[in-house]
């Protein structure tokens, strides 16, 4: 006599009725055999049903909302960086017009190659997509802290570039400057923090 | 009542104000979700995964998704069927990036990195263990959590043949394993 396949009686647990499988019930009706293997594997089910609860080691909590304070910090200081640029190119149509002074070309110049290089680090820690990753707790609080500067010092760039009448270029640039700084230190920490993991 | 509803109310009883405090950002309350989950989720994404440190990562995973998502969760279902999604995609994903070997046979070195409490581990927790990590997960998910294979193919990008394949395959070893095959 033939018996069912395991991978019959397996799909004989499945709600609905397949091609073939009227004669495999039929068969199985009639064959102790099989309703024993079949009784087999739903008692193999329900001991993995039972099968003990595995709990987490650690707290990961902490971790995990530092991950998403970090995130929602980033998103604020975007949505605050791209309202400061749009104020700061209305500034300089302003400005334009009224004919202000021109920065002189050395410092216009260094400003431009800070500038380009915060875009730079900006692409890169984009491209890193550190909220697409999973961190620990220090990484994250120092990630944090420093995108808690970057955040400060943002707004205070916003204002001077609204104020650039009384500001001085050399001004925009140490604060450029500093911005460049703090990025360093960002990317450092998230592509530190992941050649140390191996990740 | 469904399965994954009274899960809801048994580990969070006032889920709904929970989720609305959550959705407005509330910090304290995604804190609640994460204690009232924390377990469910860790357990499927630790019977899928092969390490601690991987299932834990999932866990961290899941509800740093759920942080951001929160608000596009509908209350159509269960809370804890829409954690549990998330879940298991994110542990499908950890397998797929891990690339472990899918080999069917025990691999000593890789069974070597799950030591953890071998000693205290029933026959059947073994098996399980020696199994593939997707013929693993396609057992977890279809035989405990109560995934379909339709369900299970969509979440790991394959067919739901493949599916019902992995789960007779995964079956036949588990019956060799626990000694448990009949002479006809």
């Amino acid at each position: 006599m033939n018996h069912l396949t395991l991978d019959v009686l397996v799909g004989l647990r499945e709600p609905g009725t397949e091609p073939g499988q009227a004669a495999a019930r039929q068969h199985l009706d009639s064959c102790t055999h099989c309703q024993a293997e079949l009784e087999r594997l739903h008692q193999r089910v329900a001991r993995l049903k039972s099968l003990p609860t595995l709990r987490p080691a650690r707290d990961r909590w902490p971790e995990t909302r530092a991950r998403f304070q970090a995130e929602r910090r980033r998103r604020r200081t975007r949505l605050a960086g791209f309202t400061g640029l749009a104020a700061a190119a209305s500034v300089a149509a302003f400005l334009a017009v009224g004919n202000v002074p021109r920065p002189v070309e050395m410092t216009g110049d260094q400003l431009s190659q800070v500038m380009e290089r915060s875009q730079v680090l900006e692409s890169a820690l984009n491209e890193y997509n550190p909220e697409g990753r999973v961190i620990d707790g220090r990484t994250a609080r120092i990630a944090g802290e420093i995108e808690d500067r970057i955040a400060r010092l943002d707004r205070e760039l916003e204002m001077t570039e609204l104020l650039r009448q009384q500001a001085t270029d050399q001004d925009l640039l140490k604060l450029w400057r500093e911005r460049v700084g703090l990025l360093d230190a960002l990317v450092d920490v998230h592509v530190t923090r992941a050649s140390n993991a191996g990740l | 009542m469904t399965r994954t509803l009274l899960m809801d109310s048994s580990l969070l009883a006032n889920a709904e104000t929970v989720v609305s405090r959550a959705r407005t950002g509330d910090t304290e309350a995604l804190g609640e979700l994460f204690r009232a989950f924390e377990v469910p989720v860790y357990n499927l994404a630790r019977r899928i995964c092969r390490t601690t440190e991987d299932a834990e990562d999932v866990l961290q995973e899941t509800f740093f998704e759920v942080c951001r998502s929160i608000n596009r969760y509908r209350e159509e279902g269960s809370l804890w069927g829409w954690i549990r999604t998330i879940a298991a995609s994110k542990a499908l994903m950890r397998l797929r990036r891990n690339k472990y070997r899918d080999a069917d046979e025990l691999h000593d070195e890789v069974v070597g990195n799950r030591k953890e409490d071998t000693h205290l581990r029933m026959d059947l927790e073994a098996a399980l263990e020696r199994l593939s990590e997707t013929s693993r997960a396609v057992v977890w998910l279809h035989d405990v959590e109560g995934y379909t294979h339709e369900e299970i193919a969509n979440m790991m990008g394959k067919t739901p043949s493949f599916s019902k394949s992995q789960l007779s395959r995964a079956h036949a070893r588990l019956r060799t394993w626990l000694g448990e095959e009949m002479i006809p």
